[in-house]
């Protein structure tokens, strides 16, 4: 009987140890995975505000195709091998039809003659900025709403 | 005789620069090279103290630049080893008392009389990190396994590898402590390389020695019992170009795998 109880027992904190170490991340892996992340976002010369804009940006470039949830958007760097990536992931609601897209590209083409004017300032104000920021930039101003737009230009080259 | 010139820096501050430099240019030393370490911390100078050269220093580096005496009359002998001297701070200037090319050219005259120019680098990544920089062509950044240490490391790298001068890097990782690897608290030695993708050049433990040594101003190489004076004697033999396999800490939790240890190190030797 006592035999019994005591096998129970030390399968009872045998089970209890396994527990701990499967369900909680350790620190050492905490910390590993904290860092490739703050280190991704230190190497690209990202700032916040610039990650902040490059999401806004794709929502609105997104949004041309498929109904989604905006707030629910995730944007994060994530490590594959050696290869950085930019994982995006995008709660859809529902595709929009045909005649929806068609509807938002022609309203996007009706605004790009006016559009142009804010690319040239675009790019003469963010030539510090990599080649592939400013292709985003260029896209996302198409169907931006103009004003607003400047507005932020100006900001950010302040900052600069 | 052209010496090489290497900087030794870590971005963060506290991670033990100055150790590492006072016991790299003393086991260098010991292995029969002439070494000058260069201490460009100006206003806060530590290397005099860990060397327990504090009392001997006449003249420092910026009497040199500002011409109130000699580079060679600057040069503070070692008191165990003539082959080691130190040029020291002042501690009562600021960063921009040398200038880059200041300290190039130092370097450059140096070159002529010594095997080893060490440069001991202040914290941070403004003017006295450049400055430190200027006159080296090889580097070992030191960090521990601690996540600001590695991030700001991460920097020094990036800061380095955009500097032509820099001809190569290495990692020294100290402090480290087995105990807490084992048990998964810490980020182990091939997590701080694989994260940084950089070439190691030493494992230092965490040995409460280092502290008495420094309160001796006497650096732990010349201590032939400690392991950390052991890590740090097998890195001046990398720097040397010898290929000698790193300590394997792990192994060094009970008494009898010390004990093994010590004899199949023994019979390593003879072979």
């Amino acid at each position: 009987m006592s035999e019994n109880i005591l096998k129970e027992l030390c399968n009872r904190v045998l089970s209890l140890f396994k527990q701990t170490e499967s369900k909680e991340e350790n620190a050492k892996e905490v910390a590993c995975n904290r860092l490739r992340v703050v280190l991704m976002q230190d190497r690209t010369n990202l700032t916040p505000e610039l990650l902040q804009r490059m999401r806004r940006e794709l929502v609105e470039l997104l949004s041309k195709y498929v109904e989604m949830d905006k707030d629910a958007l995730e944007l994060n760097f994530d490590q594959e091998g050696d290869q950085m990536a930019l994982m995006l992931s995008i709660p859809v609601i529902r595709a929009k039809d045909e005649a929806e897209i068609e509807e938002a590209l022609k309203s996007d083409e009706e605004e790009t003659e006016e559009d142009n004017v804010n690319d040239d300032d675009v790019d003469e104000e963010s030539e510090e900025s990599s080649e592939d920021e400013n292709k985003e930039e260029d896209e996302a101003s198409e169907e931006s709403s103009d004003e607003e737009e400047i507005e932020e230009n100006d900001e950010n080259s302040n900052e600069e | 005789m052209t010496g090489r010139v290497i900087v030794i820096t870590s971005g963060k501050g506290g991670v033990g620069k100055t150790t590492t430099n006072a016991n790299i240019g003393t086991a260098l030393a010991r292995a029969g090279n002439k070494v000058v370490m260069i201490d460009t911390d100006l206003g806060l100078r530590n290397l005099d103290l860990l060397l327990g050269l504090e009392n001997r220093i006449v003249y420092t580096i910026v009497d040199v630049v500002e011409e109130r005496c000699k580079l060679k009359q600057a040069l503070v002998k070692d008191k165990k080893n003539p082959n080691l001297c130190l040029l020291a701070a002042a501690q009562t200037r600021d960063k921009s008392a040398v200038t880059e090319e200041q300290l190039k050219d130092i370097c450059e005259k140096l070159k002529k009389d010594f095997d080893f120019i060490l440069v001991d680098c202040p914290a941070g990544i403004e003017q006295g990190f450049q400055n430190a920089v200027a006159g080296a062509t090889e580097a070992i950044v030191v960090t521990t396994p601690e996540m600001s240490a590695v991030r700001d490391a991460d920097r020094i790298i990036g800061l380095l590898e955009a500097k032509e001068e820099i001809k190569s890097y290495k990692l020294l990782l100290n402090r480290v402590r087995p105990n807490l690897i084992k048990s998964n608290d810490m980020m182990s030695v091939e997590d701080v390389v694989e994260i940084l993708s950089a070439d190691l050049i030493g494992i230092i433990p965490e040995d409460t020695g280092i502290i008495t040594s420094t309160n001796k101003g006497e650096p732990i190489v010349n201590d032939e019992k400690s392991l950390a004076g052991l890590a740090y004697r097998n890195v001046a033999q990398r720097i040397m170009g010898e290929e000698v396999p790193f300590l394997n800490l792990e192994e060094e939790t009970s008494v009898l795998a010390k004990v093994k240890k010590f004899f199949s190190n023994l019979i390593g030797k003879e072979k």
